[in-house]
């Protein structure tokens, strides 16, 4: 349960550093750095976060750059608020 | 049964629901297994009630432990989230021994029981809870610490209600667990309130 609850909030902060960047998107190289996440990591989250239509990849290869959808904002305010109801019990989400 | 311990059960009942509700609905958006623990918790301490108030109205004894057992695994569920696995014992007799007491004696003995185990349980949520609360320093995590301490609070008074069973201390206890868990609601709902629970729609 502890991978699972790391699962999300590293999804939480690949869709926070997502949605702080330009209309163009973020590269993989902003994302694994401002979200923290190790790079043999990133990729198979981010292939879930565009399967699931939480991000779109708008150019393909190595250049490749997300940006967040809609549901993905979605999800995010949702995300956001209910880990403010996990940490008014002192808990992680 | 009084009127009054009734609507206290009533109450209990509904607010208990509505922290599960929304806590499930959290798990429904974001898969979070945090809020999943959460939603069991709240729904087994809200349905407890039922019970409780059901065994006040002359249902046999063994209805009225049933809603204390209930209510006990819910506040299992909350001190499991602070990590209490790490506290229970590892060898599978060794849980058994600690089981065997409850098959002993009367349906009453076995809820004095009960209760003290939830005492013990919401103690240590509460601690953990007020610990968060002196790194964080966020008001609604304080309000929740505040109700965890009001329901262990409500749990030793109805437990001491074994000494003195004439007196109006199990409404009293009734009164404070209902206090507890609307201190609890107060943070729980905010996302409520600001229309965010969607619940089932993920993507």
């Amino acid at each position: 349960m502890a991978e699972h609850r790391a699962q999300i909030e590293v999804i939480g902060e690949i869709l926070s550093t997502a949605s702080d960047q330009t209309e163009e998107g973020a590269g993989v190289t902003s994302l694994v750095r401002n979200a923290n996440v190790p790079h043999a990591r990133i990729s198979g989250v981010l292939g879930t976060l565009v399967a699931r239509g939480l991000l779109e990849r708008s150019a393909g290869g190595s250049h490749a750059r997300y940006r967040i959808s809609v549901s993905g904002r979605q999800f995010l305010r949702e995300y956001r608020a209910f880990r403010e109801v996990a940490d008014s019990f002192g808990l992680s989400i | 049964m009084d009127p009054l311990a009734g609507a206290l059960n009533g109450a209990g009942f509904a607010v208990g629901a509505a922290i599960g509700a929304i806590s499930l609905a959290g798990f429904r958006n974001t898969g979070s297994p945090t809020l999943l623990r959460l939603a069991v918790a709240f729904s087994a301490i809200g349905a407890g009630f039922l019970p409780i108030w059901a065994g006040g109205l002359g249902a046999p004894g063994w209805v009225g432990t049933l809603g204390l057992a209930m209510q006990a695994v819910g506040y299992f569920f909350i001190a499991f989230s602070h990590s209490m696995k790490a506290f229970l014992p590892r060898s599978g007799r060794l849980t058994s021994v600690y089981a065997l007491p409850l098959f002993l004696g009367s349906y009453v003995q076995m809820g004095h029981i009960v209760r003290s185990v939830s005492f013990i349980l919401l103690a240590y949520g509460a601690i953990e809870t007020v610990l968060s609360y002196i790194e964080n320093r966020k008001p609604g995590t304080a309000m929740v610490a505040a109700g965890l301490v009001m329901l262990a609070l409500g749990e030793f008074l109805s437990w001491y209600s074994l000494v003195y069973p004439d007196s109006p201390l199990l409404l009293a206890s009734g009164a404070v667990k209902i206090g507890g868990l609307l201190a609890i609601f107060v943070p729980v709902s905010r996302v409520a309130l600001a229309g965010r629970v969607r619940a089932g729609q993920k993507d």
